[in-house]
C-alpha cells in the first residue's frame, strides 16, 4: 500500500464540516448545531469539526431554498473549497425548494446550481438523520478519492 | 563539527523533533478526549490529530490570486523552523539537559513568539479583511501575555541566581543551572513565594496556546478563523504541526520552571515522570479551562492579562527581591 | 465558576452521554413525523390533501386512459406539517415514524410514495367509478341497519340516488344505464 493510499484512506476520518445557510430559515442549522453542541449526538466522534472557513472543509451542508440575494454568495463560497469536497443538501429546501418552491425569490433547487452528493430530507432532519448524511458523505468521499467502501 | 551533530540530533528526534511531535500530538488527541468527556460526550479517536494531518496533506492548496505569495507559503515555515528549535532547547529533567547551559532561557523568550508571528504574517499576506483582523487580535494579545511570561522567567532566573550567589543580586538564565538548583533545593512550584508565579505562567498557558477563552485571534464563529482563514491543505497542516510542537515547548518549559525534579535514576522512569507533569499542567490549565469557559472578546482579554497574571507575576518578583 | 467545575466532573464521573448511533441504536418516539404513507384502500382521489399540503409535495392525477387515478408524495419536498392526515375525509394519510431519509443524489426522484387506485364499474349501470372503501362505508350507513352497505359502495352516486328514489323496489331495466345528465 502507498503512502498516498494511506493517507487517502485516513482523511475520510477526518470529514469536517462546513455550514452554508442559502436563505434557511435556521431551523436546519439548529439540527445542525446540536449535532454538534449536545453530546447526545455528538458529530465529534467521526472526527467531525465545524470550521468555520471554507478552505479548511471537506463535507459542506447547505441549509436553505438558494434565495436569489444569496445565490451569488452560496457559489462564490462553494468554489473557494478545496477539492475533493462533498456536497450535503440538508433540509427539503434545497433539495426541492420545499414550501418556498415557485416563489419569486427562490432561485433553487440546489442542484441546479452546483452538484449535490447527498441528500437529507426533512424539516428539519432529525440530528440522527444529518448523522446519517455525514456517514454518507463520507462513503462517497471515499469513492470521490477512487477508493471503494 | 560533533556538536553541530549533536544539536542537530536533539532538534530532529529528542527532545525536538520527532518526540516533540508525538508528544505534542498525543497530548492534542488526549486534550479533545478529555475536553470531549467533561462536556459529557465521547470524542475523537486518540490519533485523531495524526488524521487530521493526514486528510490535510491530500487536499490541494489554494492561494488567494491577491495574497502576498512569498509571505503566504513562507509563513507556516517560519512558524515551524521557530518550534522546531524551541523544542530542543526544552529540558527533560534526569534524561536530557537542554542543548545549551548559556541564556537559552532568553533565547527561548525569543523565540517563543515565532508561531505568532508567522500567524500573524501568513494572516496580513492572505489579504483577506478577516485576516488582517486576526492580525491585530493576535498582536494585542501577544503583547498582553508576553509581559507577564518576561516577568516569570525573570522572577525564576533572579531566584536561582540570588541562590547561586549566596544571597547577591544575580540573574541565572540558563536552564539547565536552573533545572540543577530546583533539583537540590526543591522545586519552585511547591516555593510559597513562587506560587503566584506558577498561578500566572498557568493563566498564560491558555494565551499562547490560542484556546479558550483566548481564542480570539482564530475565533471561528466571529471572523472565521482569521489569519487562518485562507490556509488549507499541507499549509494548515504546518500550522497544527507548529502548534502541537508549542503545546510540548510551553507544558515543558513549565515544568523546567516550577517542578523539574527526579524520581529515581532510570531515564525511563523519568521521562514517564516529566509526561505525567505536563499532561497535568495541560489537563488543569488547558483542558479543563477550554471546556469551563466561552469566549472573551479582545479588550477584556487584553485588560485580564496586563492586570490579574501581571500583578501575580509582580507579586513574585517583588517577593524574590526583597526577602 | 465552581457550581460548573461541579457539573464538568460529574459529567467525567457519569460518563458520556452520547447515543450510539449510527454505530448502535437509536430511540425514535412512537408520533414522531417521518414519512408520509397513502393508503390505496381509503383514498378516494378527493385531492384536499392536494389542495393543503403546504410544500405542494402532492400531486394526484388520472391515469392516460382514464381506468384510475394515481396519488404521489415527493418525500424531498414534503415539509411533514401531517396537513394531509389532518384533513384527509377517509384517513388515507398516514405519517411512519421513519426518519432515515439520507440518500445520494441519484436517488432524488425516488424516494416517492405513489399509488394507483384503479376504478371499479358500477354494479348497477357499469360506469367507471371509485367505489367507496369498505371500512368507510361501514361507518356511512352505521346509523341504518336496513342498508347492506357491501352493496351500496359498488354503486355509483347516481345509482345510489336512483336507489333511494326506488324506495327498496328493484332497478328498472332502462335506468341501468343512467344517463349521462343524472351522473353529473
Amino acid at each position: 500500500m502507498s503512502i498516498d493510499h494511506l493517507l487517502k484512506k485516513l482523511s475520510v476520518r477526518s470529514p469536517w464540516l462546513f455550514r452554508i445557510n442559502a436563505g434557511s430559515c435556521n431551523g436546519c442549522d439548529v439540527e445542525l448545531a446540536t449535532t454538534a453542541c449536545i453530546p447526545r449526538y455528538d458529530v465529534e466522534r467521526f472526527g467531525c469539526r465545524y470550521c468555520g472557513s471554507p478552505r479548511h472543509a471537506d463535507v459542506v451542508l447547505i441549509t436553505g431554498p438558494v434565495t436569489t440575494k444569496v445565490r451569488d454568495r452560496v457559489l462564490t463560497v462553494w468554489n473557494e473549497i478545496p477539492e475533493p469536497k462533498v456536497t450535503v443538501a440538508v433540509g427539503i429546501c434545497p433539495i426541492s425548494g420545499g414550501v418556498f418552491r415557485d416563489s419569486y425569490s427562490i432561485d433553487g433547487p440546489l442542484d441546479r446550481l452546483i452538484p449535490i452528493d447527498v441528500n437529507v430530507p426533512g424539516c428539519p432532519p432529525r440530528p440522527q438523520a444529518i448523522l446519517e448524511a455525514v456517514v454518507l458523505a463520507r462513503s462517497i468521499w471515499m469513492k470521490k478519492l477512487g477508493l471503494e467502501g | 563539527m560533533t556538536d553541530t551533530l549533536l544539536a542537530l540530533l536533539h532538534m530532529c528526534l529528542f527532545p525536538g523533533g520527532v518526540f516533540a511531535l508525538a508528544v505534542g500530538f498525543f497530548f492534542k488527541g488526549l486534550d479533545r478526549r478529555v475536553e470531549a468527556r467533561l462536556q459529557s460526550r465521547v470524542g475523537p479517536p486518540l490519533v485523531q490529530p495524526w488524521i487530521d494531518i493526514a486528510k490535510l496533506l491530500t487536499k490541494e492548496t489554494l492561494i488567494p490570486k491577491t495574497a502576498c505569495r512569498q509571505a503566504f507559503l513562507m509563513a507556516p515555515v517560519l512558524g515551524f523552523t521557530g518550534m522546531a528549535v524551541c523544542a530542543a532547547f526544552i529540558p527533560v529533567p534526569g534524561v536530557f539537559n537542554g542543548l545549551f547551559n548559556m541564556g537559552d532561557l532568553l533565547v527561548l523568550f525569543y523565540l517563543l513568539p515565532i508561531p505568532a508571528m508567522a500567524i500573524m504574517v501568513g494572516g496580513s499576506a492572505s489579504s483577506s479583511p478577516f485576516g488582517a483582523m486576526g492580525f491585530s487580535r493576535e498582536m494585542s494579545l501577544m503583547l498582553a501575555y508576553e509581559t507577564p511570561l518576561l516577568m516569570i522567567l525573570l522572577t525564576v532566573a533572579m531566584l536561582v541566581g540570588k541562590g547561586l550567589t549566596g544571597g547577591a543580586w544575580g540573574a541565572e538564565f540558563s536552564l539547565l543551572k536552573i533545572v540543577a538548583y530546583q533539583q537540590q533545593t526543591g522545586s519552585f512550584g511547591l516555593n510559597p513565594v513562587m506560587i503566584p508565579a506558577l498561578l500566572a505562567y498557568l493563566i498564560f498557558l491558555p494565551g499562547t496556546m490560542g484556546v479558550a477563552p483566548f481564542d480570539i485571534p482564530e475565533a471561528e464563529t466571529e471572523i472565521i478563523e482569521g489569519p487562518l482563514l485562507e490556509y488549507g491543505g499541507p499549509l494548515l497542516a504546518l500550522f497544527q504541526v507548529t502548534s502541537a510542537l508549542k503545546t510540548f515547548v510551553v507544558l515543558g518549559l513549565g515544568v523546567a520552571l516550577f517542578f523539574p525534579g527526579t524520581v529515581s535514576d532510570l531515564w525511563l522512569v523519568n521521562l514517564g515522570w516529566f509526561l505525567l507533569k505536563t499532561l497535568a499542567l495541560m489537563l488543569l490549565s488547558l483542558t479543563l479551562v477550554k471546556s469551563a469557559s466561552g469566549r472573551m472578546r479582545i479588550d477584556q482579554a487584553f485588560r485580564f492579562y496586563v492586570t490579574v497574571p501581571c500583578a501575580l507575576a509582580l507579586c513574585s518578583l517583588l517577593l524574590v527581591w526583597f526577602v | 465558576m465552581s457550581s460548573f467545575l461541579k457539573v464538568l466532573f460529574r459529567n467525567v464521573l457519569n460518563g458520556p452521554s452520547t447515543d450510539p448511533f449510527p454505530l448502535g441504536e437509536t430511540f425514535t418516539p412512537d408520533r414522531l413525523r417521518g414519512k408520509v404513507l397513502i393508503d390505496p384502500e381509503l383514498c378516494m382521489g378527493c385531492g384536499t390533501c392536494k389542495e393543503v399540503c403546504t410544500a405542494g409535495a402532492i400531486d394526484l392525477s388520472e391515469l392516460a386512459d382514464g381506468s384510475g387515478f394515481r396519488i404521489t408524495v415527493w418525500q424531498n419536498s414534503c415539509c411533514l406539517c401531517a396537513s394531509c392526515r389532518h384533513y384527509c375525509p377517509t384517513g388515507a394519510a398516514s405519517l411512519i415514524p421513519d426518519w432515515h431519509a439520507a440518500h445520494p443524489e441519484e436517488d432524488k426522484y425516488v424516494r416517492i410514495e405513489q399509488q394507483t387506485v384503479k376504478y371499479e364499474p358500477c354494479s348497477n349501470c357499469g360506469t367507471l367509478m371509485r367505489p367507496i372503501p369498505a371500512k368507510l362505508a361501514r361507518k356511512l350507513y352505521a346509523s341504518s341497519p336496513e342498508l347492506d352497505p357491501e352493496q351500496l359502495r359498488h354503486l355509483c352516486p347516481a345509482c345510489r340516488r336512483l336507489r333511494d328514489a326506488l324506495k327498496g323496489r328493484p332497478f328498472p331495466v332502462a335506468a341501468a344505464k343512467v344517463p349521462a345528465e343524472a351522473q353529473a
